[in-house]
């Protein structure tokens, strides 16, 4: 998948510089609030429920501070990609333990043929391996320093 | 408990069994688990469904079932009034407000439909 077109599926509504929330539960209320209000997605309660049932089947938190909260649902008509920060740290349940600051939402609707959202996935994992490009997206300001930044790690 | 209340949880509960299937399927768990996703968790997920069809109706859950058994997808959504299921026209008066909470079911498929 190229750069341009994952960040095809982000947008500025889907960036969320600061989430409030401290507690899984309520991390995944907010990343859900936010990709109904910045998004066509309608049905707030089906989407989290997906969300909360992916969490059960393992977490979607792994190292570094990184969470992929992901799924397909029928309540989702087209892959988005909301991207969202913790300056103060989500506990998320992550494999080290540590908190998550970066989150990475992705809501893909079921007849995602070739699972796309995966490749999709998969893209995001490999551009935010390096250390500096993690630092440096808890330190852009808007979505435009956002998708600059993932265009250069990319190049 | 409303109607529309039936039709989240119709899509919960297929959204939920596509996610176990996924989960199951070796090719999909291994391509999770080579990203760093653990696939641990089928019994709650499975533990989540029976929960959630305790909480359909049943006539509604047996229709469920039956179209599930029969074509894979119970429940699908409509987009540009049409059905996904086999994309044809869901009439006008089906999306009007009077209708639009309401689980209707396709005229052509009988599919149950659902407006994201």
């Amino acid at each position: 998948m190229k750069i341009d077109e994952l960040i095809n599926h982000m947008s500025p509504e889907l960036f969320v510089g600061d989430l409030k929330a401290t507690t899984k539960d309520e991390a995944l209320e907010e990343l859900t609030d936010a990709v109904v209000a910045g998004s066509q997605i309608k049905d707030k309660q089906t989407v989290l429920e997906m969300l909360r049932n992916r969490e059960s089947l393992g977490s979607t938190a792994l190292e570094k501070g990184i969470a992929f909260p992901h799924g397909r649902s029928l309540a989702v008509k087209e892959l988005t990609i909301l991207v969202a920060r913790s300056m103060k740290g989500v506990a998320f349940d992550s494999e080290d333990g540590k908190p998550t600051h970066l989150f990475f939402l992705l809501l893909a609707p079921p007849q995602d043929t070739g699972n796309y959202y995966l490749q999709a996935l998969g893209k995001i994992a490999e551009l935010v391996r390096a250390d500096s490009v993690c630092n440096a997206m808890m330190e852009v300001r808007n979505f435009e320093e956002l998708s600059s930044l993932l265009r250069e790690s990319a190049s | 408990m409303s109607d529309r209340n039936q039709a989240q949880l119709l899509v919960a509960l297929q959204d939920l069994q596509e996610m176990i299937l996924e989960a199951e399927d070796p090719a999909q768990r291994q391509q999770l688990e080579s990203m760093g996703f653990p696939v641990t968790g089928i019994e709650e997920l499975r533990t989540a469904q029976q929960k959630l069809e305790g909480l359909i109706r049943p006539a509604m859950l047996g229709k469920y079932r039956r179209l599930y058994k029969r074509s894979g997808r119970a429940i699908v959504p409509v987009v540009d009034a049409t059905c996904t299921g086999c994309f044809a026209a869901i009439p006008t008066s089906f999306t009007s407000s009077v209708n639009r909470d309401k689980v209707m079911t396709c005229e052509s498929c009988g599919r149950m439909l659902y407006w994201p």
